[in-house]
């Protein structure tokens, strides 16, 4: 065969201990069709450099290890195709917006403290056995919150929002969805609970509605939308508090 | 346990790092022109307590150049605003059911373009005098 193709990726390198600041570094590798740009990054790490660091499982969209910035945009590097980025070079750096721990890893412990203090899990009205049978839900209760719940927790969302840039406090895209997700099934009663989060300043409030976040989602969430529908019951939370003696466990 | 040195990159430039940060920035910048205007209408108003001299001369700067221009932009970015603010509209309705389905995007774009121009025209009608 005449002439394999080659391309540059230029990888962002980070070591805590080494290094001050990131820098990118310039490595040429053969590809063909089918070559992801994880795949590239695996070509480096097993055949020019075994120091270059970075997260991967699947390799096929569904664990959200990957995410990365590929050429200044938030995706999955095992479902972007080098042959998209020919002929290069192209620049792959690590999540924007998320404190980074070496070349392409990101710290995610915000990201995984604020998703357990949201609580988003299915919380039920009353405590079921297996004797108890199934939940019952009709297709259109499913249908309310389904495209929620494909989030794999990849955080391209976070990568894709500035208000999560200038602030960390902001809950974020991806949290607020999975609040949506099981307040809007059917069965789950852990709306109270959940409550607090969702209406504080640095919940649905933090959102102005730059709408990236949507644009990006690998699995179709549209984190946007959930928030921002959730806006209007937030203000009527607020409203009731108000007019509650006690408060209301929903007010700002 | 000691957390290790993480590198955290500023937001230094964030509007240039992607084009959606600036369709964003030209969305809600618009909004300074509508602001613009509603305070020249106050002015007006104001004028208008002050005297006839007043709102004469405030009536007479409407027909200069520079405050034509002004017009005419903070027109377009109205118009700019009131396309991109309806478009977004679908995503803050809450998950409602209207006869047992819920209403697509499409519909409720529609819908409020609908309804604006409806009150459009009512206003129009009204300060012409022709209604009611
Ligand atoms: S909402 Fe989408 S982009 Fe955000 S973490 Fe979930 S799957 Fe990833
Ligand atoms: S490796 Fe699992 S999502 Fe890319």
């Amino acid at each position: 065969m005449a002439g394999e193709r080659t391309i540059t990726l230029e990888v962002q390198r980070f070591h805590p201990e080494a290094d001050e600041a990131p820098y990118l570094q310039p490595y040429t590798i053969p590809f063909s069709e089918g070559t992801s740009v994880l795949e590239g990054l695996q070509h480096i790490k097993d055949r020019l450099d075994g120091s270059l660091t970075f997260r991967w499982s699947c390799r096929m969209a569904v664990c959200g290890s990957c995410g990365c910035m590929i050429d200044g945009e938030p995706a999955l590097a095992c479902r972007a195709f080098l042959r998209d980025y020919a002929p290069g070079p192209v620049r792959v750096a690590p999540l924007d917006h998320l404190p980074i721990r070496r070349d392409l890893v990101v710290d995610q412990s915000d990201f995984l403290a604020k998703l357990e203090r949201a609580r988003t899990y299915l919380i039920p009205a009353d405590e079921r056995t297996p004797a108890d049978g199934a939940y019952r839900q009709t297709p259109e209760e499913m249908a309310d919150y389904y495209d929620y719940a494909q989030c794999i927790n990849c955080l391209l969302c976070y990568a894709a929002c500035p208000q999560y840039g200038w602030d960390q406090a902001f809950t974020g895209p991806a949290v607020l969805a999975l609040v949506q997700r099981y307040d809007l099934d059917s069965r789950d009663a852990g709306k109270d609970a959940r409550r607090a989060v969702v209406n504080a300043d640095t919940g649905v409030w933090g959102c102005t509605l730059v709408g990236y976040c949507s644009e990006v989602c690998p699995k179709g969430v549209d984190p946007a939308r959930a928030i921002n529908q959730r806006k209007p019951a937030s203000v009527a939370d607020y409203l009731l508090g108000w007019l509650r003696p006690s408060g209301g466990e929903g007010t700002p | 346990m000691s957390r290790p040195r993480t590198y955290r990159p500023g937001m230094r430039g964030w509007w240039q790092r992607h084009p959606a940060y600036r369709r964003y920035l030209l969305r809600e910048g618009t909004s300074l022109f509508l602001g613009g205007y509603a305070l020249w209408l106050v002015a007006g108003l104001l004028c208008l307590a002050a005297g006839e001299a007043a709102y004469g001369q405030w009536r007479a700067l409407q027909g200069t150049p520079w405050l034509f221009g002004l017009h005419l932009a903070a027109l377009m970015a109205a118009c700019y605003h009131a396309v991109t603010w309806l478009r977004l509209l679908p995503l803050t309705v809450p998950v409602i059911r209207l006869g047992g389905r819920r209403p697509s995007d499409r519909a409720l774009i529609r819908g409020s373009w609908g309804v604006s121009v409806a009150l459009s025209a009512a206003l129009w009608l009204y300060l012409g005098g022709g209604w009611p």
